[in-house]
């Protein structure tokens, strides 16, 4: 056929121009969804890494949690290092048994270390207490550390024992950990509270897991201690 | 000649072009629809203008992914396609079976010669394909397998066209013919001789002898065909856009720090550039990632730090259910195996058996640490250690100091910490290391 050689021609130049203007199209439009991405649903957008948000971090819960660490040297770079309990009535504005009830939540993740009468020293039982309840953080940010002193003696006494309490925390954890955790400053939140501000009551010896179980516990051993807790809110 | 047989290499030739067309222009537009940075269905089917993409993984998307599916993958994002040039080749082939279909014995015996010859090079293409998905994919992907089928037929239509050009008698020239076979011219006005002879063959063709022709046809038959397959590649080069502005867009590590010592060192043999890597041993997608990053040779040139980040609220606070039950303990096994030497080892078991251990982490933690226990007993205790919890949770927390997303895998990079993209970790990932990281570039 003497048609064949044009008619091949023709074929191949159809073939390829078809193939060149399908593969320029195709390009082409994924170039211009690139440069227009089609908008993403914010719902479908990965969640950022953070901390435990657990269901008793109340608005409340977080308001004392947030003026305590405001207040206290947590939130900043203030060389200040805990709260003291004239501190503390100012910050929570709130009653002696709201304040506690704001830690009801945490009887199973905290514990109160108990101390001798007149002693800020940590026995074996509170440190091993201590270092199990330091080392079970999983995703919390702060860890508390609520001291107190009983009501037996003068005011400004039982201030400063609840205050070296609350240091025997910290140097015990700053001894154990800094090794490990260079940052225990910025995760470590104290107050020292004395007599005038939330005592505890009798029921935290049975209700709260202490240092020094199967001991006789009262109004006044309990309130010899130090609370301390993970706290798993974020702010 | 049997005319049948003068068509033969023709007709199936066009079929088997034809085919070939189809599936390598659907190939050619899923590869193309990723060039979006985004994620999409593939035609995974031997009818798949009839059929729907099909979404995740299939045996078409894990060729895709594989490094075999493209070339040049360092120079461009995604690399140019190898069904662009099986899209040339065929339109060439589609053409030249039209060309010999309709030319018949006109066409030279070059023609039919170089025809046959670069028929039969698909097939080679196609035989190499197989090959290395045979023995490195373990699929067979449909639309490969289209192609597979058309290059065969091509094949066929190959050595038909070659057995026509070598079984013919050949002439030169018409002069060969011999005049006196021609028929008895009757002059005008006198009847026709009732004993009329048969006509007589007055061509080549009538006599079924075939030209020889020029001996260029064969290179230049050949060389049309290297042209037809370029073509098609040199487009899709030329029309890619730039995607440097878009690599670097997805943030660093703004505490890249690892100050507790929790996350584990994992460093190739021939480290150039440091990296984290965030990952979970049940993700699929990690697996994929920690594949391609072996098999294209990148792994080993990594300084890597990898934070280990198991999707399972069984120890992952961050989630309220579990997206890959038991990769707690597989990521603990993983932390476990780092003073014996053995993190990698465990990341890369859990990698190739991931189907089989995401199975027994949703049947329950028991069974999958049973087989945790089976293949690493010497790190048993070590995975219900506290110290091994606090670890993890060390890990965790390096992931909420930087403001990770929660997903997995994230790949960083270089002294800055710079995250590569998810949309550019399958098939941009060479062309973006290479803009990232121009150190993993050496050998």
């Amino acid at each position: 056929m003497k048609h064949a050689l044009p008619l091949g021609l023709l074929a191949g130049a159809v073939s390829l121009g078809s193939a060149l203007g399908f593969v320029h199209s195709e390009v082409r439009a994924a170039s211009k969804r690139l440069a227009e991405p089609a908008r993403k649903d914010p719902a479908l957008q990965a969640a950022v890494a953070d901390h435990t948000e657990a269901p008793y971090c109340t608005p409340q819960f977080k308001a004392v949690l947030q003026r305590v660490i405001n207040a206290c040297g947590l939130g900043g770079q203030e060389s200040r290092r805990g709260c003291q309990p004239a501190d503390v009535k100012t910050l929570a504005s709130i009653s002696d048994d709201d304040f506690n009830a704001l830690f009801t939540p945490l009887a199973q993740r905290g514990a109160i270390l108990l101390f001798d009468d007149a002693s800020e020293k940590l026995d074996e039982g509170a440190k091993k207490l201590l270092a199990e309840r330091w080392e079970d953080r999983r995703g919390a940010r702060y860890f508390f550390v609520v001291a107190r002193a009983s009501r037996t003696g003068a005011a400004d006494m039982n201030r400063a024992l609840s205050h070296k309490r609350a240091n025997s925390v910290e140097i015990f954890l700053q001894d154990h950990y800094k090794s490990q955790d260079p940052e225990i400053d910025k995760k470590l939140g104290m107050l020292w509270l004395g007599k005038e501000f939330a005592q505890l009551s009798k029921g935290y010896c049975t209700d709260w897991t202490h240092s020094r179980p199967g001991k006789p516990c009262n109004d006044e051993a309990i309130n010899r201690s130090a609370f301390i807790s993970w706290v798993d809110c974020r702010l | 000649m049997n005319p049948n047989r003068t068509r033969l290499p023709g007709v199936l030739g066009s079929v088997a072009s034809a085919l070939g067309v189809f599936f390598s222009a659907f190939s050619t537009h899923d590869y193309a629809l990723h060039l979006d940075r985004q994620l999409h269905s593939t035609h995974c089917s031997f009818v798949p203008g009839l059929s729907d993409a099909t979404a995740g993984a299939n045996a078409c998307t894990a060729a895709m992914y594989s490094p075999y599916s493209a070339l040049l993958r360092e120079r461009f994002w995604g690399g140019i396609p190898i069904s662009l040039f099986a899209l040339g080749a065929y339109a060439f082939f589609l053409a030249a079976s039209v060309y010999l279909l309709t030319a018949g014995n006109a066409a030279s015996r070059r023609a039919w010669q170089g025809f046959g010859l670069a028929a039969l090079t698909p097939l080679v293409a196609s035989g190499v394909m197989f090959f290395l998905s045979l023995t490195r994919l373990g699929a067979f992907c449909k639309l490969c397998v289209g192609l597979y089928v058309a290059s065969l037929l091509l094949a066929v239509a190959g050595l038909s066209a070659l057995r026509k050009a070598g079984g013919s008698p050949v002439a030169a020239d018409a002069t060969l013919i011999d005049p006196a076979l021609a028929a008895p011219q009757v002059p005008a006005g006198y009847p026709q001789p009732a004993y009329a002879v048969p006509p007589q063959p007055s061509t080549l063709e009538d006599l079924g002898l075939i030209p020889t022709g020029s001996p260029l046809v064969i290179p230049a038959l050949l060389a049309a065909l290297g042209a037809f397959a370029l073509g098609p590649a040199l487009i899709y080069a030329a029309a890619l856009p730039d995607y440097t502005p878009y690599l670097t867009g997805c943030g660093k590590l703004p505490e890249p720090n690892d100050k507790n010592h929790a996350l584990v060192k994992v460093t190739g043999t021939r480290p150039k550039e440091q990296a984290l890597l965030l990952v979970d041993p049940l993700c699929p997608t990690c697996k994929n990632l920690h594949e391609r990053l072996v098999s294209e040779d990148i792994f080993e040139k990594l300084d890597a730090q990898v934070a280990i980040f198991p999707l399972d609220n069984a120890c992952n606070w961050m989630l309220d259910r579990p997206l890959h039950p038991g990769a707690c303990e597989l990521a603990k096994a993983f932390l476990c195996g780092e003073p014996a030497g053995k993190a990698r080892l465990v990341l890369d078991w859990s990698y190739a058996n991931q189907e089989e251990l995401a199975a027994l982490g949703k049947a329950g933690k028991d069974q999958l640490r049973a087989k945790i226990r089976g293949r690493f007993p010497e790190l048993d205790s070590c995975i219900d250690a506290k110290e091994t919890k606090a670890r993890l949770d060390k890990v965790l927390h390096f992931a909420v100091d930087n403001k990770i997303q929660i997903s997995t895998p994230q790949l960083f990079l270089g002294s800055s910490y710079n995250r590569v993209c998810d949309e550019d970790t399958d098939l941009g990932l060479r062309y973006t290391l290479g803009i990232m990281a121009p150190h993993l570039e050496q050998p």
